[in-house]
């Protein structure tokens, strides 16, 4: 254990690191298994609607439930935009939208479901994420206790779509689940079409900086979202890859750079300094802009928003209404 | 003459009340078995749920022992008690205890101070086998237990198997070359498992919290299949006492006292890697209870066997269900964090206490 442990704790410390910047967004490589399409069968009125979630397992809920414990950051601000918000009993310490959800109680961190607290809640429904954003050992242990588990996980736009129908059926907010639904559909429609005659810029959208560059996996949800804006998306060499190497960046050469780590204090001005990126077209040209990384990649009803914001991050002048969500995180002033 | 002032020395550092109680092993047993009890109630009545002493006491007897009272309690609330709590506390104390055991009869057998349980590369296997399951893309679940721990079990008992038969081969006395032999060996895994965890993107989180240690997904269905294999080990190493006290001795001299060495060795060594993979798999790496449990015990105790084996194994129960109360108690923390946070320094102030007379 202690030889052990000192071997691997810089190692640790580096993963874990990306591991925390792909995690509160859920924007890492999909599973080739998460089914994108939820069947949802609605039963015979009165017994009850069963439920196939986008891990293929099948519940059924016996009524609308009236307790419910979210399980990610995403599926907290759909319920809210549903009109379920005070259905909620707990939430995760990454959920901070909208800002009613900040009184929840948590009942989830990085370090897993607090699994008493969930059952204290004795909640109808938990809402989890799949592909281990809520770790599949914690689902096990839930479901072994009788709690029934939804887990939602989008591999891209589509599938949150698919996955805010399905939450929407769980809650018995149809109707409102296509309102969003309809929203954000809206939204890519006027965004593909303001993108559609322009150039595809070869973009890349940063995830982290230190200390390895990570970006957008192949076929992931980022890269999707960066194809639908209107840009061509520099993706990482395999999909199970988050880091990319400067060398790969530097002969892929980005015409546009997108700081999804703004957040984290990542600025423009600071990316002109680095060793090395001087010789990006997107350096050069200085088309290195931010974004909030949250309402671009978290899959949730503001991901209308997010893709405005992203496409104009790409394509400034295309004719897009401005987002009506999100942080500037760099304002110039 | 130098020994006059060792002992005089010896008896101003130590209590009075601690030396008593070095000739009482049996005193010293029954308080163990107390601070057990007592830890064991204390476990299953705090959480990070508050429930109140006289519910959780209420909710153990209704249910376990079938007395009438009338059930004032929300259901989650026995839930918690029986489904999280109550595992969770026997799990830990079957774990605490199977570490003990296998420190001590690492430390005995190896004749080296700084040998636990993971010494022969248990540690180190067990920990590449969760990483791998990580990576498989097969959900399983057999018993409460996944891919993870049957492969951390299998990791374990595998390295000290190559550790042992490697150590075979070369020319080097015995005990070095299984103690090098277990260096070289956990240092390969400890490489791969690096390698494992670079590779596992999402599931790092999951190695890990693995490697850190927790009780907190303890199940019935794990505590059926894992302290029953505990248990047996545990009563093989407890029934090794004598074996034990003549290695101490050297090989050489317990041969002469006619001790078959080399099966005793055997099976003190599958024995201890048996219960240590076991508590492995469970409970993931937990150090350094497997390390200090015995050097207490043996502290206050006195190095025979025959007293440091049993009184090993209930404080150590005792101690790391008292961490793991601690890791739950405001928030969840690594248990394996706990056990060195609490274990470290109370193991200094012991050391500085005795000055002399300390044996292996």
């Amino acid at each position: 254990m202690r030889r052990l442990s000192l071997r691997i704790t810089p190692l640790l410390a580096v993963l874990l690191v990306a591991a925390c910047q792909a995690g509160p967004g859920q924007t890492v490589a999909p599973s080739p298994s998460a089914a994108q399409t939820p069947a949802t069968t609605p039963t015979q009125a009165g017994t009850g609607t069963t439920l196939t979630d986008d891990e293929g397992t099948t519940l059924t809920l016996p009524a609308v439930p009236r307790t419910i414990v979210s399980l990610t950051p995403a599926t907290t601000e759909l319920l809210y935009a549903l009109g379920a918000g005070d259905l909620l009993r707990g939430r995760t310490d990454a959920d901070d939208y909208p800002p009613a959800a900040s009184a929840l109680p948590v009942v989830a961190t990085y370090e897993g479901v607090q699994i008493e607290d969930v059952v204290a809640a004795a909640p109808d429904l938990v809402i989890a994420g799949g592909n281990n954003f809520t770790s599949a050992a914690d689902v096990a242990r839930l479901r072994e206790l009788g709690i029934p588990v939804l887990v939602v996980y989008a591999a891209d736009v589509d599938g949150v779509l698919a996955d805010i129908r399905l939450v929407g059926r769980a809650v018995g907010a149809e109707q409102a689940a296509e309102v969003v639904v309809g929203a954000i559909g809206a939204r890519i429609d006027e965004v593909m079409a303001a993108v559609a005659g322009l150039d595809r810029p070869r973009t890349f959208y940063e995830i982290g900086y230190l200390p390895d560059i990570y970006g957008p996996a192949p076929d992931s949800f980022v890269a999707d979202m960066v194809s639908l804006a209107g840009g061509d998306p520099i993706t990482t060499s395999d999909p199970a890859v988050f880091s990319i190497s400067l060398e790969r960046l530097l002969t892929l050469d980005p015409e546009v750079i997108v700081l999804g780590d703004a957040a984290y204090g990542t600025c423009p001005d600071g990316v002109v300094g680095r060793p090395g990126w001087a010789g990006m077209t997107a350096v050069r040209d200085g088309v290195v802009r931010p974004v909030d990384d949250i309402v671009v990649t978290r899959p949730g009803p503001r991901l209308g928003e997010g893709l405005a914001a992203l496409a104009l991050a790409i394509h400034p002048d295309a004719a897009i209404a401005p987002p009506t969500a999100g942080t500037d995180y760099c304002p110039t002033l | 003459m130098t020994s006059d002032v060792a002992t005089r020395r010896l008896a101003r550092a130590q209590p009075a009340w601690l030396e008593r109680l070095r000739h009482r092993p049996l005193w010293l047993g029954a308080l163990g078995l107390a601070a057990l009890a007592v830890i064991a109630v204390a476990g299953v009545t705090l959480g990070g749920v508050a429930i109140a002493p006289a519910d959780t006491l209420a909710i153990l007897g209704h249910r376990l022992l079938g007395w009438p009272v009338a059930v004032t309690w929300p259901a989650s609330a026995e839930t918690i008690v029986l489904e999280l709590r109550l595992p969770r506390v026997l799990m830990a104390a079957g774990v605490g205890a199977a570490l003990s055991l296998a420190g001590v009869t690492l430390q005995g057998l190896l004749r080296n101070p700084l040998a636990d349980p993971y010494v022969l590369g248990t540690a180190s296997g067990a920990a590449l086998g969760a990483a791998v399951a990580l990576l498989v893309p097969v959900q399983f679940a057999l018993l409460g237990f996944g891919l993870m721990h049957l492969l951390a079990f299998a990791g374990a008992l595998g390295a000290v198997t190559v550790v042992y038969r490697v150590s075979r081969l070369g020319g080097l006395s015995s005990l070095t070359s299984v103690l090098l032999t277990g260096y070289a060996v956990g240092s390969l895994l400890a490489a791969g498992l690096a390698i494992t965890m670079y590779l596992s993107g999402q599931n790092l989180r999951q190695i890990f919290f693995y490697l850190l240690g927790s009780f907190s997904l303890a199940s019935w269905p794990q505590v059926a299949v894992g302290l029953p294999i505990i248990l047996l080990g545990s009563v093989v190493l407890l029934t090794r006492a004598r074996a034990l006290n003549a290695l101490l001795l050297g090989e050489e001299t317990a041969a002469h006292l006619g001790l078959d060495v080399r099966r005793e060795r055997l099976v003190m060594l599958a024995a201890a890697s048996l219960v240590t993979a076991a508590a492995v798999a469970m409970a993931g790496l937990i150090g350094f209870v497997g390390l200090v449990v015995p050097h207490l015990v043996r502290l206050v105790a006195g190095p025979n066997a025959r007293s440091l084996l049993p009184l090993s194994a209930i404080w150590g129960a005792a101690f790391l269900v008292l961490a793991d109360l601690v890791a739950r108690a405001p928030t969840e923390l690594p248990v394996g964090v706990i056990t060195g946070v609490i274990g470290a320094p109370f193991f200094l102030y012991v050391l500085r206490r005795y000055r002399g007379g300390y044996e292996l």
